[in-house]
């Protein structure tokens, strides 16, 4: 059963491993701010260049969300839509793999799976 | 990973965009192709395609105190190749710059280029390499996974070096600097997406193990033995 199951195991610890690196530099370095490595970058070209960032247009037109919240809409709804089809076809072949287990042996379909 | 609109001098998004067309292309042809082939096919890419929307989409805190997202493409690079993988990169990528103002339509090339092709290249690299060795399959997985995650990084750092090569040390001077704030960020990051998505191989393995061999991805046996394993042990 515990053999079984070293991968979730490994998983949980890699997590939970993940967590505690993000607090210890949140300790460490109080005064992190978290951007998105794409901004520090685009600094980065700024400071280069001897460019202020403004300076940067789009070369082709763009929309931009007018607010962070519509930001953090437009995101989760992207891993939402990759959620669905996740669940969608996991489910679907859990039921295939069940009625064909059950069918032949006419066992209980929960114990196999 | 994301150069922003604007970053990148127009000359640099031409080329990039012509490395990247081609490899859409052969994605498209081969994607047809393997739809036609066997239909069930569409059901893994779902779920790789899947994880690609998902992972892209979790900015996660990192040890340098930036943010960054993993990529997801390490288990559609095994499955369907670097080609397919890049198609389906590109869709969430043109997502991403026309609703999200990450990237944009110039550097789209250049963004497809790392997380698209480079990154699941490398990942499709390690993995041919260990397909057929004694290598478990998992640890193959979780390796060609987060490698892919990492290069996409090493390469959107070598794409804004060689646009902005530093006054002192040229290209590699500010390749170094552009990997420090990149790949450095990265390397947690591609650790954890590599195990979650062994995981996920886990399970497909578990539940629809004959759409893996009939792709191909491991040796029948490889794949009928772990499923057994994983069966009997349950």
């Amino acid at each position: 059963m515990l053999r079984n199951r070293r991968l979730e195991i490994i998983a949980g610890v890699t997590v939970l491993a993940f967590i505690g690196l993000f607090l210890a530099t949140t300790m460490v370095m109080p005064t992190a701010e978290f951007a998105g490595s794409d901004t520090v970058a685009s600094g980065m070209i700024s400071e280069m260049t001897g460019t202020p960032e403004e300076n940067f247009q789009p070369l082709i037109p763009q929309w931009a969300p007018p607010s962070g919240e519509i930001e953090s809409m437009l995101f989760a709804l992207q891993a939402a839509v990759g959620g669905i089809v996740l669940g969608y076809v996991f489910g679907s072949w859990r039921a295939e793999r069940r009625n064909r287990d059950v069918a032949p042996s006419g066992t209980n379909p929960d114990v196999n799976v | 990973m994301h150069i922003m609109e604007g970053f990148l001098p127009a000359i640099w998004c031409v080329v990039w965009w012509l490395i990247a067309l081609p490899c859409l292309g052969m994605g498209f042809i081969q994607l047809k192709r393997a739809l036609a082939a066997d239909r069930d096919s569409l059901a893994l890419l779902g779920v790789t395609g899947a994880f690609i929307f998902i992972l892209s989409s979790l900015k996660l805190p990192s040890v340098t105190g930036s943010c960054s997202h993993p990529t997801g493409t390490g288990l559609s690079a095994i499955s369907f190749g670097p080609w397919i993988t890049a198609l389906v990169g590109a869709v969430v990528l043109l997502f991403q710059s026309l609703f999200l103002a990450h990237g944009g339509l110039s550097v789209l090339g250049a963004n497809i280029v790392s997380m698209g092709i480079v990154g699941p290249l490398v990942g499709y690299g390690v993995y041919r390499a260990l397909r057929k060795t004694q290598v478990n399959m998992f640890f193959t997985v979780f390796l060609a996974s987060a490698l892919a995650d990492l290069f996409t990084y090493v390469t959107t750092s070598l794409e804004l070096a060689l646009a902005y090569p530093a006054e002192v040390g040229g290209v590699a001077s500010s390749f170094a600097a552009f990997m420090g704030i990149f790949a450095v960020t990265q390397v947690p990051l591609a650790v954890v997406e590599g195990v979650i998505l062994a995981l996920v191989f886990k399970y497909i393995v578990q539940m629809k193990p004959e759409i893996l061999v009939r792709l191909k991805v491991f040796p029948e046996e490889k794949l009928v033995a772990t499923q057994r394993g994983l069966a009997d042990a349950a």
